[in-house]
């Protein structure tokens, strides 16, 4: 059946969560809002089910059942049986809207809701490794074009310079991470340059300053644990399934701090203040020669000398005098490359 | 007679009437409202919550010859989506960018349940796959104000901004383009002061932007886009290339992550040779110095000057 891809593209709606306990009525604003959307859908898509519709439009069924009832009892003057709108709601579960010619169009875009999805829209194609991609600009110039000046303007000047890193294996990670599948990886550190095997559970893949990351409860150490989906060196699934912790994806800290933590006081000159951009400080003091005193929790010592290295010679470390010796260290095997 | 079956009757009935109706023959036409000062409030009422979800209620006067009432009108060219047609895989497109959006606001949600209506043949054909974040380094308020300014066209606006340096200082900017790259959105625009077209990283804004009035239009065939697509290693066009040599444990990285790069053949220790686009030395060195002795520069010499310096200025302190 055709209606399975409906299905599918229901799931992972952000309204699909079941309400628990007691179910709030909800206003009859809301419930006209979504009416005016719902039935243009039903009027063109005559047949649809009802679970489905309630799936797609993010709608309790029973609450979706509730509200055709009152459109049943709704129409035009003189609101004789003829002029009242027909819905059919048949015992297979499936839906049909008839006489209502008036809201067999959805209301407008609001300005907001264009705009939202025109930017989230364009930041998604300028995110590299995206397969639907070229729908999704197909979608976009659609919509440019198709819903007028007067509700998003100058769309046109709203562009994605396509940059950051693909990852080979992100659509196999986001497929695995769908389905709930425990996956072997091999993974290479970024702070060491480790490789390692470990079985983990993805839960959320998201992109970030130009990566894919993908957040994950990891079995190895049994914590949770932030992977870049780029230096994921292969994925195999291990045929189980895992129940999700609830771990947080797009907009969390890429860092997560951790008890073994060290700290690291660094001076920084203005070619290297974006590092107190890009990691998230615990302290960071203006001094009088302009450069920027920082404080930032590292994981691994070597994983700051490598930082201080790629900004030398603009970091100074204050402390601890450890990560200055393995700052030298790394600074002496390196330049043995050249000599 | 509840509220929601009122108020699709009103709608229904001001999208249908041929011409503007009085609250007096609504009143009368559509049942609901008693002939009463509660009556009229409840009208009131119905028209606010209208209004709350973007229906073009309008009043306008019946007759324009007398002191006639005040008359309401939904004007249907301005309540009606357009028909735009999406296919299966363009609407599934569009719901995985609403949906990878961070937060609680569901009106790019909302806006592509308002789209599903034009799907061709009323199916999605098709596995959806999984969902994926994109995560901004902005709250959404800053973004709608900028992009507000860009998208009414000719709009100067004016905040303060931070530099990567550090320094902060007050902007004027024609609004010319928004632009998304590597997980940054940036406003590029003529700066007043500077004569020159600029791009602002809006998670740089140390306020958020205000708009002062007119400002120029952006010449013919302006890109944003053009203004933030820095290269690999920085700004400017790339001027040359330069070969670095990479050990085993990171060559397989480096290879599969940059698409400009031209891979040679590994030597015997595993070391492989990759040319890439240079366009500035220092971030070039940089970069390669985050390999740290995992990689060795061949060429050009003054890359390798540059990354042997840094080093000795570390070794030397």
């Amino acid at each position: 059946m055709p209606e399975d891809g409906i299905d599918e593209l229901a799931e992972g709606s952000k309204s699909r969560k079941p309400r628990r306990g007691k179910t709030r009525q909800a206003k009859a604003s809301e419930r006209l809002a979504r009416l005016l959307v719902i039935v243009p859908y039903l009027v063109e898509h005559p047949g649809t089910h009802i679970d489905v519709a309630a799936r797609l439009f993010g709608v309790d069924r029973d609450a979706l059942v509730d509200d055709l009832k009152v459109v049943f009892l709704s129409g035009l003057p003189p609101y004789s049986p003829g002029d009242l709108i027909d819905v059919e709601l048949d015992e297979d579960g499936t839906v049909s809207i008839r006489m209502a010619d008036h809201f067999s169009r959805p209301l407008r875009l609001t300005r907001h809701e264009a705009l939202s999805l025109y930017l989230q829209g364009t930041a998604l194609v300028g995110t590299p490794g995206v397969p639907e991609a070229t729908a999704l600009t197909s979608a976009l110039a659609k919509l440019r074009e198709g819903i007028g000046d007067d509700t998003l303007g100058a769309a046109e000047r709203v562009e994605a310079a396509e940059a950051g890193r693909p990852a080979e294996l992100l659509d196999t990670i986001r497929e695995a991470a769908a389905a709930r599948e425990r996956v072997e990886i091999v993974y290479v550190a970024l702070s060491t340059g480790e490789e390692s095997t470990r079985t983990v559970d993805p839960e959320e893949v998201f992109s970030s300053l130009g990566n894919w990351y993908v957040a994950a409860w990891d079995h190895s150490r049994d914590e949770e644990r932030l992977f870049r989906a780029d230096r994921m060196r292969s994925v195999r699934s291990t045929g189980e399934t895992f129940e999700p912790r609830g771990l947080e994806g797009a907009g969390r800290p890429l860092y997560s701090p951790g008890e073994r933590d060290v700290q690291v006081r660094l001076v920084l000159k203005p070619e290297a203040r974006w590092i107190a951009e890009y990691h998230p400080v615990d302290e960071a003091a203006e001094r009088a020669d302009g450069q920027l005193e920082v404080a930032l929790r590292a994981k691994e010592l070597d994983w700051a000398a490598r930082l201080v290295l790629r900004v030398a010679p603009y970091a100074e470390v204050l402390a601890p005098q450890t990560l200055q010796e393995r700052v030298k260290g790394l600074a002496r095997r390196t330049r043995e490359q050249y000599f | 007679m509840n509220q929601l079956e009122r108020l699709l009757n009103l709608v229904g009935l001001l999208l249908e009437s041929l011409r503007p109706l009085t609250f007096e023959e609504i009143r009368e036409q559509m049942q609901g409202y008693e002939p009463s000062d509660s009556g009229k409030r409840k009208f009131e009422r119905d028209k606010d919550v209208l209004r709350d979800n973007g229906i073009p209620i309008e009043l306008v006067s019946s007759d324009p010859w007398e002191g006639s009432p005040q008359a309401y009108t939904i004007a249907k060219d301005r309540y009606y989506l357009p028909e735009i047609s999406f296919s299966p895989q363009e609407l599934s497109a569009l719901f995985l960018a609403a949906r990878s959006g961070v937060g609680e606001d569901p009106s790019a949600e909302q806006a592509v349940r308002k789209l599903l209506s034009g799907a061709e043949g009323g199916v999605f054909s098709g596995a959806a796959p999984g969902p994926l974040g994109i995560g901004p380094d902005i709250d959404g308020g800053r973004l709608t104000a900028t992009a507000e300014a860009v998208l009414r066209g000719g709009r100067r606006v004016r905040f303060s901004y931070t530099t990567a340096r550090g320094d902060r200082s007050d902007r004027s900017v024609d609004a010319y383009g928004l632009a998304w790259r590597a997980g940054h959105w940036y406003l590029v625009g003529r700066d007043d002061e500077r004569d020159d077209v600029r791009a602002f990283r809006l998670s740089r804004f140390a306020s958020d932007p205000a708009d002062i009035g007119e400002g120029s239009e952006p010449p013919e065939d302006f890109h944003a886009a053009d203004h933030v697509d820095i290269g690999l290693w920085g700004p400017g066009q790339p001027g040359g290339t330069a070969t670095v040599a990479f050990s085993p444990d990171v060559a397989w990285w480096v290879t599969t992550g940059i698409p400009e790069a031209v891979v040679g053949e590994a030597n015997k220790e595993g070391w492989v040779e990759v040319t890439v686009p240079s366009t500035d030395d220092v971030s070039l060195a940089s970069w390669v110095l985050g390999f740290a002795a995992d990689a060795r520069v061949v060429s050009p010499g003054a890359l390798r000057d540059e990354v042997v310096g840094r080093i000795e200025a570390v070794l030397g302190a």
